[in-house]
């Protein structure tokens, strides 16, 4: 019962650090149509960002946190405007783009910074424990920010004019430009925004797993299947993806292990995709 | 006539001078392939091995290059990245066969040394590799060498002096789930069983990056101790953090690749890493291991890479070197084999070593050094121990 619990916990935190880092992923292939390979060197850049203010620059750690989400997302919106934006309609090329700046992300880390994990920590330590369960704080804080992030992320897309905007050219971009909406002009916010989330993500997670230029790729790999899972562009889809990838990834590890484990998540997947070929809430043909 | 009597000396005093510059003339070039992960979770010990070669062909060349029977050759290097994969070390392999190459040192792990000695069989390639997998070595591959023993040499000694310190009544071992993984931890399952350690396996997906549950299914089973075996630095470094936030408070060991550097900077001190053990290449408290240190700033004008595997692979490259210049070919591979077989090892910073393996993987062609065993206890870390490696032959 104590696994059980302890599982439970484990899945509903992996969980929402999926669905942020796939929110991002989601809502680029969402709005763009652009699969963006780039995802996990976003991560890993906010991580080093994150990590070079706090250690030689002495910035607070939730300061370096913003800071990095910042400098993420204007990453992301430059790379978008001056590169993405010329070959947008040619998914082909984005898609060769992406994994080259991806490459040259994670290449320029490992010169600049070496290959080893440096110390980068959480400013938080310790464990609540409860009965036997020891719960580390700097996992809770992790997962109440990521949680409000996903929140603010709804209201964005869902209460905003901007949030309207975007998903009106998600549904069809020649009418939505033919009402006076700007794709040059939103399709960099959207990618800033997507590419901000990745570095949040990779400044709360990596002081509380580990900081190293290949960090990247996993994450990479999980954003990808859980948007296939949720439905390519679904941003419901993605959460609700993401904390079911968490707690199947969680329950088969503590029982049967992390190689079976491993399996029994890509059979669900296959399962899924045979059942549902567009996703949990995908739909049939993008409409952008 | 004058006329063409200049032209003809012109011409002669043209081809005297482009023959003299010709480098077919100047330059006897030894090209060495180096192939490792230099990307990707194991970098640290890519990135050490190019180090190690670029370190000893640096110091060869300024001393005005090796001596190969008439000739002094300077030497060249070919790097190549793996990611740590067995289709990566294939591709180099074969890249490097394009190139003409003839030597390679490296690659580093289990998969990349499967991917790689098939190429080299075919072209007669003289590997120098690293793997801790059963089979790194073997009669079926006469042209690949072992640039240092894994566990079967050096696990049992480790095994007792952590059963002696702490106690150890069961262990669990965790490891990935690929070569690199499983060959290193059935055998050190083996020695904790032979001595007398109720001990089980568990095996992860290689790219996890959160151990959280994987730890929860290993506690489970209550054991005394942990090892983290072969998983790479960042991994290893993840779990002994996520154990201890766990609650776990026995010894956690390491009887794989040395990484206690970047382990204590994960969990953040060495406090926090409490009680731990490790298998250690050399021994680092020794003062002639730590000249290595001074000579290779004073050579490369940079620091040494922190991971220790790269003292083995200075000693590694050398014995090659040594190998090439007693042969007196850069080309005959079979020629150097047979040479290496017989070459005395004995290292500048490691001392004496010596040519084991044929027990364990039926060739003799695996270096053995004195090894070290590294050990924090009550989160102090203690002067690493020199062991003298037994020959199992």
């Amino acid at each position: 019962m104590n696994e059980f619990i302890s599982a439970g916990l484990i899945g509903v935190s992996l969980g929402a650090q999926y669905a942020l880092l796939a929110l991002g992923f989601t809502l680029i292939f969402g709005i763009l149509g652009v699969v963006n390979f780039a995802h996990g060197g976003f991560y890993v850049a906010g991580g080093y960002i994150a990590y070079g203010f706090v250690s030689h620059l002495g910035v607070p750690y939730v300061i370096a946190v913003l800071l990095a989400t910042l400098a993420t997302g204007a990453i992301g919106y430059l790379f978008e405007l001056f590169l993405v934006e010329r070959i947008v309609e040619d998914h082909l090329a984005t898609l060769m783009l992406t994994l080259g700046l991806y490459l040259t992300m994670s290449t320029g880390v490992l010169v600049a910074f070496g290959p080893e994990s440096p110390q980068f920590q959480f400013p938080i330590s310790g464990s609540l424990q409860i009965g036997k369960f020891h719960l580390p704080i700097e996992n809770i804080v992790v997962l109440s920010i990521c949680l409000l992030a996903i929140a603010t992320v709804y209201l964005l897309m869902y209460k905003t004019d901007f949030g309207r905007a975007l998903r009106a050219l998600a549904d069809d971009r020649q009418v939505a430009a033919a009402q006076g909406l700007r794709p040059r002009l939103l399709f960099p916010l959207a990618f800033g925004v997507a590419c901000g989330l990745a570095g949040l993500t990779g400044a709360l997670v990596t002081p509380i797993l580990s900081l190293a230029p290949h960090v990247g790729d996993p994450v990479l790999a999980t954003s990808f299947l859980i948007v296939i899972l949720g439905g390519l562009g679904s941003i419901g889809g993605a959460t609700i993806a993401a904390f079911l990838v968490g707690l199947v990834e969680a329950y088969s590890s503590v029982y049967l292990g992390g190689s079976k484990g491993a399996l029994a998540l890509f059979v669900l997947v296959l399962i899924v995709l045979v059942v549902r070929p567009s996703g949990l809430f995908g739909r049939e043909v993008r409409g952008a | 006539m004058l006329s063409f009597k200049r032209y003809l000396l012109a011409g002669a005093a043209a081809v005297t001078v482009l023959a003299a510059a010709s480098p077919s003339r100047a330059a006897c070039e030894l090209k060495l392939g180096v192939v490792g992960g230099l990307s990707g979770a194991t970098a640290q010990w890519g990135n050490a091995l190019k180090a190690a070669v670029d370190f000893v062909v640096k110091k060869t060349n300024d001393a005005g290059g090796l001596q190969v029977g008439s000739e002094r050759c300077q030497i060249t290097t070919s790097v190549l990245d793996t990611k740590a994969t067995a289709e990566g070390a294939a591709a180099a392999a074969n890249q490097l066969v394009s190139q003409g190459v003839k030597f390679v040192v490296g690659p580093v792990v289990s998969p990349e040394a499967t991917g790689i000695k098939p190429i080299a069989v075919r072209n007669n390639m003289l590997v120098f590799l690293n793997s801790y997998a059963k089979n790194a070595i073997g009669p079926q591959w006469p042209m690949v060498f072992h640039e240092g023993p894994g566990p079967s040499v050096w696990a049992d000694a480790i095994v007792k002096a952590a059963k002696a310190k702490f106690n150890i009544k069961s262990v669990v071992v965790v490891a990935p789930n690929d070569q690199g993984g499983t060959d290193i931890a059935s055998v050190d399952v083996d020695v904790y069983k032979r001595n007398g350690i109720e001990a089980t396996d568990e095996y992860y997906q290689r790219g996890t990056t959160n151990f959280a549950a994987i730890i929860t299914r290993i506690l489970a089973k209550n054991p005394d101790a942990v090892d983290t075996a072969s998983s790479a630095p960042s991994d290893a470094g993840i779990m002994v953090k996520q154990l201890r936030q766990a609650g776990f408070k026995g010894p956690i060991g390491r009887l794989g690749g040395a990484a206690t550097d970047e382990i204590v900077r994960i969990v953040g001190s060495v406090e926090g890493v409490g009680d731990f053990y490790w298998y250690e290449n050399v021994a680092t408290s020794d003062p002639k291991v730590q000249a290595i240190y001074d000579d290779f700033k004073q050579v490369m004008g940079a620091p040494a890479p922190e991971n220790t595997t790269m003292i083995l692979w200075v000693a590694a490259s050398q014995v090659l070197l040594n190998g090439i210049s007693k042969a007196g070919t850069i080309t005959d591979t079979k020629k150097v084999a047979e040479v290496l077989r017989t070459l005395p090892v004995d290292d500048k910073y490691l001392g004496k070593g010596f040519w084991t393996g044929k027990s364990f993987f039926g060739i003799k062609q695996e270096i053995a050094f004195p090894f070290g065993i590294g050990m924090i206890i009550g989160g102090k870390m203690l002067p690493v121990q020199r062991v003298e490696a037994v020959d199992q032959d």
